[in-house]
Parts: C-alpha cells; sequence; structure tokens
C-alpha cells in the first residue's frame, strides 16, 4: 500500500493557517528559513488582507505544505510519490527531492509575482460542477473559439475551474448551469491561471528554472499538464513551467497514482479540497488533509505502510 | 535428391528446446539442488532463468495474482533480462507496467486491463510498450498453444510438496493452462507458494509439470472481485430483474447461463427465491450455471434453485460454504471447490443458454463497450459469453427459441442479454451517438474499435423502460427502432416515435412491464431474499465468512 503526499494550490488558503501548522520543531525552522530567504517578515503572511495577493497566497500555502512535509520527514514518514496541484507542484517538486526549498522559494515567489502581473484586472476563473467533461468541452468549444475563456482545471469527472476575462466567465457560468451543471460559480481568484492567457509566465518561469540546479528525485512526481508520474529533471522543470498556461489534469494524475499503488494520500494543506477530491474517486482510497489532525496522519502513515 | 538423403545431409538436433531448458537449469544448480528456490534468492534466479527476448507468461486475473513473482520480476537487472514479451490474462498490479518502465519487457499480449486501465492507454501513448494483441481470455489462453508459446511460466498455488506437486484449490483458475503451455514444451515452470507442506489436501497440477517452487511470506493477492452487496440494488434494477425473469428466463425456459457482475444480475439471483418462487419457475429455469461462486446466490442455492455451478474461480469468504454444499459445486474429494478459468470460460461459450450482462455505453445499433475515455481496459471474458458460437449444434429449449424462420435449415442462438439503465450515475447517457470506444481505440492505434458486445450478438435488451426482443427484429432499421423505443430521453431514445413504438409492442417487438404482467409498483426492496450481507451470512447458516469490507455488523 503506497502513499502519496499531495500539496494544494490557490484557493486552499484560510486567514490564519499559521496557526493550524503542527508545534513542531521542524515547522518552527522551516518558518524561519523561509523568512531568512525572503527576507521578510511572513508572520503576517496569513491575514485576510495580505491574502488579497496572489503572490502571497502561493508562498503561504507552500512554506505550510513545506513545514509540514518536513516535520514528517524529521519522524521518518516519507511518502512514495508526490503530486502537488498548480503551485503546489513545487512543494511536490521539494518532496521528491529534485528540487531544494531554498531553491523552490524564490520561483514561487516570482511565479505569484508575473502572475498578478501580466492581468492586473478584468480576468479570474469559475468553477463548474455536476457536468461531465464531454458536456464541459462541448460548452467550452465555442469560447475557446473566441480566445477569451479556457479549460483550467479537470480536477474530478465532474469538477472543473475555468479561466478567462470576467464577462465571458459570467456568461459561460449562465450557460453552464442552464446545461445542468450543480454548481457554476466564480471562484475568488484574480488571475486566469492554467490557461494560454499566462503564456508568457510560462516562459519566464522556463528561463528561471534553467538557472536551478535540479538532482535526481528519488520518487515520482505528478505531471500537471501531461499527467505522468515523472522522475526525469528535465521533464519536471517542463511541467513546473507549462503548467502555468494549460490545463492541469489533475482527475487522471490522481488515478494515475491510484493505479500506481497509492491508496493513503496525505494532504499537506490548511484546508481538505485534494483529499475530498481523491474520497469521492473510490472507496479503496483514503485522503486525510493535515487540518484534520497532523498525529492523524502519522497514526494512518503507520497502518499503510505495515498493510 | 531421395528423402533418405535429405536426412544425412541435414544433422538437425531435434532437442534444441529441451538441451536449451537443461542448461538454464543447470546454470541454477548453484543455488538449488532440488525445486525449492528460496524467496530471497528470487530475483537472482529468474536472472538465471529468462533470457532475453523470452515470453513470459506471468499469471494474474482479475482476481489471483502471482505477486511474489511479479515483483521479483520487477526487481531483475535490466542489463540481464531485457526485450521481454509478457503474455498476462490481467494487467492488474502497478510492477506489471514498471517491468516495461524499467525495460525489462517490451511487448505484451493480455486479455484483461481494468485496474491499469489510464496506465496502459498512457504508455501505449508514449509508446512505452507494445501491445501485440487484446484478447478475450480464451483466445489468450488458446494462443499459448499455437503462436504465443511461453518459455517461462510464473504462477502460483495455495501450497507444494518438495516434489512440486502443487494445491491450487478454489482458486485453480488458469494455473493448469499456464502451466500446460509452458511445460509441455520445455519451458520453465515457476511457481510461488503459500506454504510448503509434505500433507496436501490433494494434487490440482502434478509435480513432474512443475520446475520450481518458492515458499513465500505474503499470501499470493487475491480480489473479492464477485461480492455484490444487496444493500445498493435500487428498485429500478429489481424492475429490471422482475422484467429479465418474466420477460426473458420465464418465456425461453432459459435453463443454463452465466451472470456479469452487476447489480442487475445480484437481483436476479436475489428475487428467485421470492418472485420465481411465486411465478412457480423452480426448477423450470435456472438450473445450471457456468459463474463464480456469487454470494447473493446463496439464497437460490438454499432453497433448491440450483443444481451445478461451474466456476472460473473462487471468491474470498465463500470457501466454507462451497465444503458444505458439495452437490451445488464442484470440489474435490478433499471438499474443497475446484475452479478452471479455462474450461468454465469455454461452458459459458459453448453450453450455456444465456449470457446476462451491462456495459457502460451502447450505440443505436445495440454495440456496447464498458469502455471510458482514455482508458484501455480490454475484454476479459464478457465477448466469450457475450456472442452466439456459430460452431454449436446441440440443441436447448432456449436456443430453439431464438428461431424465428421456417427454414429448414435454421437453427437456434444463444441468448445474450444487456441489462442496462438508460442513465449511469453521474448523469451520463448509457444510449449514445457514438461509443467512447471508437475514440480510444484511434488513440491507442489499435486495429479496431475495442467493442465489448457487439450488436448482431445481442438477443435482448431490458432497461427500465422494456424489453426488446432485438432477435425479432428483421432489419437494422427495425432493431434500431427497437433500441430507441426502450432508451428512455438518452439522445437515441429521443430519436424513436411513438407511433413506431405502438406497432413494435404490438408485434411483440418490444415489451413494457405492463405486457409481461409486471406493476411497477411491486418493485420494491421486499423482494430481495436477502437485503444485506449480514442475511447472506445468515442464509449460509453462517458459513459464508465476508471480508471485512463487506462487513458492516
Amino acid at each position: 500500500m503506497s502513499i502519496a503526499f499531495l500539496c494544494p494550490g490557490q484557493g486552499s488558503q484560510q486567514p490564519g493557517m499559521f496557526e493550524q501548522l503542527p508545534d513542531h520543531p521542524y515547522v518552527q525552522k522551516t518558518l524561519q528559513e523561509a523568512e531568512d530567504i525572503l527576507q521578510t517578515d511572513i508572520s503576517l503572511f496569513d491575514t485576510k488582507a495580505q491574502l488579497q495577493s496572489t503572490t502571497t497566497v502561493q508562498l503561504a500555502l507552500f512554506i505550510w505544505s513545506m513545514a509540514v512535509y518536513r516535520a514528517f520527514k524529521s519522524e521518518g514518514y516519507t511518502p512514495d510519490m508526490a503530486a502537488g496541484h498548480s503551485v503546489g507542484a513545487f512543494g511536490a517538486a521539494v518532496i521528491t527531492g529534485a528540487l531544494a526549498f531554498r531553491d523552490a522559494l524564490p520561483l514561487v515567489q516570482k511565479r505569484g509575482e508575473w502572475m498578478e502581473k501580466q492581468h492586473p484586472s478584468g480576468y479570474g476563473m469559475g468553477v463548474v460542477t455536476g457536468l461531465s467533461y464531454r458536456q464541459m468541452t462541448t460548452l467550452l468549444e465555442e469560447y475557446e473559439r473566441d480566445e477569451t475563456m479556457y479549460l483550467a482545471n479537470v480536477n474530478a469527472d465532474d469538477q472543473f475551474t475555468i479561466s478567462g476575462e470576467v464577462s465571458t466567465l459570467e456568461s459561460f457560468l449562465t450557460a453552464a448551469a442552464a446545461e445542468g451543471a450543480r454548481k457554476a460559480e466564480r471562484l475568488n481568484v484574480a488571475v486566469p491561471s492554467h490557461c494560454v492567457l499566462m503564456k508568457e509566465v510560462s516562459e519566464k518561469m522556463e528561463s528561471a528554472l534553467q538557472t536551478v540546479s535540479f538532482s535526481s528525485p528519488t520518487i515520482p512526481y505528478a505531471g500537471n499538464t501531461k499527467p505522468r508520474a515523472l522522475l526525469n529533471t528535465e521533464k519536471m522543470k517542463d511541467d513546473l513551467a507549462e503548467s502555468i498556461s494549460h490545463t492541469v489534469r489533475w482527475n487522471e494524475v490522481m488515478h494515475l497514482y491510484y493505479e500506481r499503488g497509492a491508496r493513503l494520500f496525505i494532504e499537506l494543506s490548511p484546508q481538505a479540497v485534494l483529499s475530498d477530491l481523491i474520497n469521492k474517486q473510490s472507496s479503496e482510497i483514503r485522503g486525510i488533509s493535515v487540518s484534520h489532525g497532523y498525529e492523524d496522519c502519522c497514526l494512518l502513515m503507520e497502518r499503510y505502510s505495515l498493510k | 535428391m531421395n528423402p533418405t538423403q535429405v536426412q544425412k545431409n541435414t544433422k538437425r538436433s531435434w532437442t534444441t528446446r529441451r538441451d536449451a531448458k537443461r542448461a538454464r537449469k543447470e546454470e541454477l544448480s548453484r543455488m538449488t539442488t532440488g525445486k525449492v528456490i528460496p524467496a530471497e534468492h528470487m530475483v537472482e534466479a529468474l536472472e538465471t532463468l529468462i533470457k532475453p527476448g523470452d515470453r513470459v507468461v506471468l499469471e494474474g486475473d482479475n482476481q489471483k495474482q502471482a505477486s511474489f513473482l511479479s515483483e521479483a520480476l520487477s526487481k531483475v537487472n535490466p542489463e540481464k533480462v531485457k526485450r521481454l514479451h509478457m503474455i498476462m490474462s490481467s494487467i492488474s498490479r502497478p510492477e506489471h507496467l514498471d517491468v516495461f518502465e524499467r525495460n525489462i519487457a517490451e511487448r505484451i499480449d493480455f486479455a484483461f486491463s481494468g485496474p491499469q486501465s489510464l496506465r496502459v492507454a498512457q504508455m501505449i501513448e508514449d509508446e512505452n510498450i507494445t501491445v501485440g494483441g487484446i484478447h478475450t481470455y480464451i483466445e489468450l489462453y488458446g494462443r499459448l498453444f499455437i503462436d504465443l508459446i511461453p518459455n517461462v511460466a510464473l504462477v502460483a498455488a495455495d501450497q507444494a510438496d518438495s516434489r512440486g506437486n502443487l494445491y491450487t484449490g478454489a482458486n485453480t483458475e488458469e494455473t493448469p493452462t499456464l502451466v500446460e503451455a509452458a511445460g509441455f514444451r520445455d519451458g520453465i515452470v515457476i511457481a510461488q507458494v503459500n506454504e510448503i507442506t509434505e500433507e496436501l489436501p490433494r494434487v490440482d497440477i502434478p509435480g513432474s509439470w512443475v520446475d520450481y517452487i518458492v515458499e513465500v511470506d505474503k499470501p499470493y493477492q487475491l480480489e473479492p472481485l464477485f461480492t455484490r452487496d444487496p444493500r445498493h440494488i435500487s428498485e429500478i434494477q429489481i424492475l429490471m430483474a422482475m422484467m429479465a425473469i418474466r420477460g426473458v428466463y420465464e418465456k425461453h425456459h432459459v435453463q443454463s447461463l452465466n451472470h456479469g457482475v452487476g447489480f442487475n444480475t445480484a437481483a436476479i439471483e436475489l428475487l428467485l427465491p421470492t418472485f420465481g418462487e411465486e411465478l412457480g419457475l423452480k426448477g423450470k429455469i435456472c438450473k445450471h450455471w457456468a459463474l463464480n461462486p456469487h454470494p447473493t446466490l446463496i439464497p437460490a442455492i438454499e432453497s433448491g434453485w440450483i443444481e451445478s455451478i461451474h466456476c472460473f474461480g473462487g471468491e474470498v469468504g465463500m470457501e466454507k460454504y462451497i465444503e458444505a454444499r458439495p452437490d451445488a459445486f464442484f470440489t474435490g474429494p478433499d471438499g474443497t471447490l475446484r475452479s478452471n478459468r479455462t474450461l468454465s470460460q469455454l461452458a459459458g461459450q459453448y453450453a450455456v443458454d444465456m449470457f446476462v450482462g451491462s456495459t457502460l455505453q451502447m450505440d443505436r445499433d445495440g454495440n456496447s463497450s464498458t469502455v471510458t475515455s482514455g482508458r484501455l481496459a480490454g475484454f476479459g471474458g464478457a465477448p466469450n459469453m457475450g456472442h452466439d458460437p456459430g460452431g454449436r449444434r446441440h440443441a436447448t429449449p432456449a436456443w430453439s427459441n431464438m428461431i424465428t424462420s421456417d427454414d429448414p435449415l435454421a437453427r437456434g442462438r444463444k441468448l445474450v442479454v444487456q441489462m442496462v439503465e438508460t442513465f449511469q450515475s453521474g448523469n451520463e447517457p448509457v444510449f449514445v451517438e457514438s461509443l467512447n470506444a471508437v475514440q480510444v481505440g484511434k488513440d491507442a492505434k489499435l486495429d479496431t474499435a475495442p467493442v465489448m458486445i457487439y450488436g448482431s450478438d445481442v438477443t435482448h435488451l431490458v432497461t427500465e423502460e422494456g424489453v426488446a426482443y432485438l432477435y425479432k427484429t428483421d432489419s437494422l432499421e427495425e432493431r434500431r427502432a427497437a433500441i430507441a423505443s426502450i432508451a428512455g430521453v438518452t439522445p437515441i431514445g429521443l430519436e424513436r416515435s411513438a407511433k413506431q413504438a405502438e406497432q413494435l409492442r404490438r408485434d411483440g417487438i418490444i415489451a413494457y412491464p405492463e405486457d409481461i404482467n409486471i406493476k411497477r409498483t411491486d418493485a420494491k426492496r421486499s423482494l430481495l431474499a436477502a437485503k444485506n450481507v449480514e442475511e447472506l451470512v445468515q442464509w449460509s447458516d453462517g458459513l459464508y465468512e465476508p471480508p471485512a469490507k463487506f462487513r458492516s455488523w
């Protein structure tokens, strides 16, 4: 029975999230190290006001996941594979052993800043649930032709996010509701992630990644754009850059990890977005978030590694 | 040149295969003098016994897996063992594909890949695996004796003695077939066993067919794949089961059959002792089965419906129950079940009146597929049973009942019944314009689209709307109209015309529940002979021991 670690992307932040971190020396160490690298006080990153910034959100989530990961690691809890959603992919890259935390943190910061600057206003994201992939892509055909709105994430067989220009989003969400969607609403995200509108950011990230040295990963990394279990550093770099401007195929990569033997998914997150998705996928899978209790996660990992 | 001269001039050896086998075994003599290979030396032993380019048949069907041997194979040095051609009835475990990622193997012939269907599709797309063919079980077993003869067979058994005699018991499944193909063609047969003991309950495979055994700590993987919890049977499924029993089983006097694993057929099994009994059908239908030991069949067995069941494999938890009911099952002198996948598949192909299955998608012509976009699951055994075997010559009442003409050469047909609700869970229509299988077939560059059951083989369709007697239709147009008439509000169903449906109904080509004396409001869960797993245990006098995941009490 294999174990996978999952790192969340934007949307999993919440005010006061640093308070939720387990009381653990490695958590403190990680926060301190982040401050040293960023040369800034991060203690206010998780206030409601600061979380309005995409950059802060991405940094806060990344630091949060890494703090918990290092706590687990210090006690011998290590996964057999790692996956991160969107900015979480940087966390996954660190967990695989390919990317150093100190190299990843500035990249995450730049990622947020570049994304924010690319489209300062007038763009955003929406979520649709309860339609099939076929229904979604049929609906989207027209909009994608107009090049104002795109499929951003396929999170589950019936859960999608879209990115684009605000008025187009609104019109699409109305159409999705009419098609029978359970939910079709705007997300509190101010940037159009994971679509071609972010092409320049991908290119900048691609160059930035060339300056960073990667080691061979010891466990698989989950490709966001091409949903494969990657063990090749060049392919990992490509994915970290490309996924900023391409659809994230999360549901496929989660199913792939299931087929590769993962049965316990530990979400290193202040919320439980990814573990909720995985729990809906199959009754044979157990997903749990650290937000449900650090100790519970440890206990389950012991049980699953014995199985 | 006369024949004797030819013989003289060519001094060829006729024992090359035997000599090669002897050489490999001699190489291994440093590790073992007898048949027993210590578990810790298995990787090294495989590196010695398997040569580059070998055809390796690895046991793994949808239930039983030679899991120790597959793990060992995935750990061999790809410098020593490479370019293998794997033959597997089911690609089930992660390491089955790891051997391709690690460049140990490069080609595969298989039948089923449900548990690895996404990864198989991806690996084909990425050209990390070469697929020879996707088969049904019997096809693949057949080829083991023709053009896919294995050099090495890696199989699993419950017990062995030191001479290599194997006890495979309830889960005999495909083991004898794989061993025979390798063992009698100078291949090397290696069996992992849960235990070595000198007191075998019985011998399922003689030791002289087996070269090596390895005793492992962890028993081979075994999945309870045919257990359906009656708790999840819906009243729509009960309605469909009632229609099937009246409109198909009773109408055509079906005495021998195979059921798929869905909840639809589980509902039928659980209605026999209640609804079927009331109709006075006991002893008239459903007497002989080619079927895994479905726990949902227990009430029908207990109430005297069933004369015989031959099994493809075992089912976890059913062992003691079967031992106590040898009149119903095939058992050895030791009392335990003997299954045989090859023979049961053959029986299901040629010797039963009817196959009842379900599907995820059906097109307007009645072709069906369980393929999901982007996944390649293969076929398994359903197409063996879900078609009319042209070579059948014996008649039974149901088979003869399918004759629709007075042609002096007319012959009967196997009943191939598809039971589907018009929509899947998640609001996906079952009846569709085009099967996902078509696109998946293209993406994976298959020679043919992976259709599970062809429309031309389907004799009956049962949905929550009614029954379509497709065998009675005499044109493709009429077949389409019959399917559309009971396809609900799916895209295909919306194409029907009310007038034409009425005509089909008058002609007896479709029937609504009221036409076969079924009141929709009678379809209640209270009709189920057992409403949950606990009641199945009660029916079995406590002999059925469900696996933990099915225990809710």
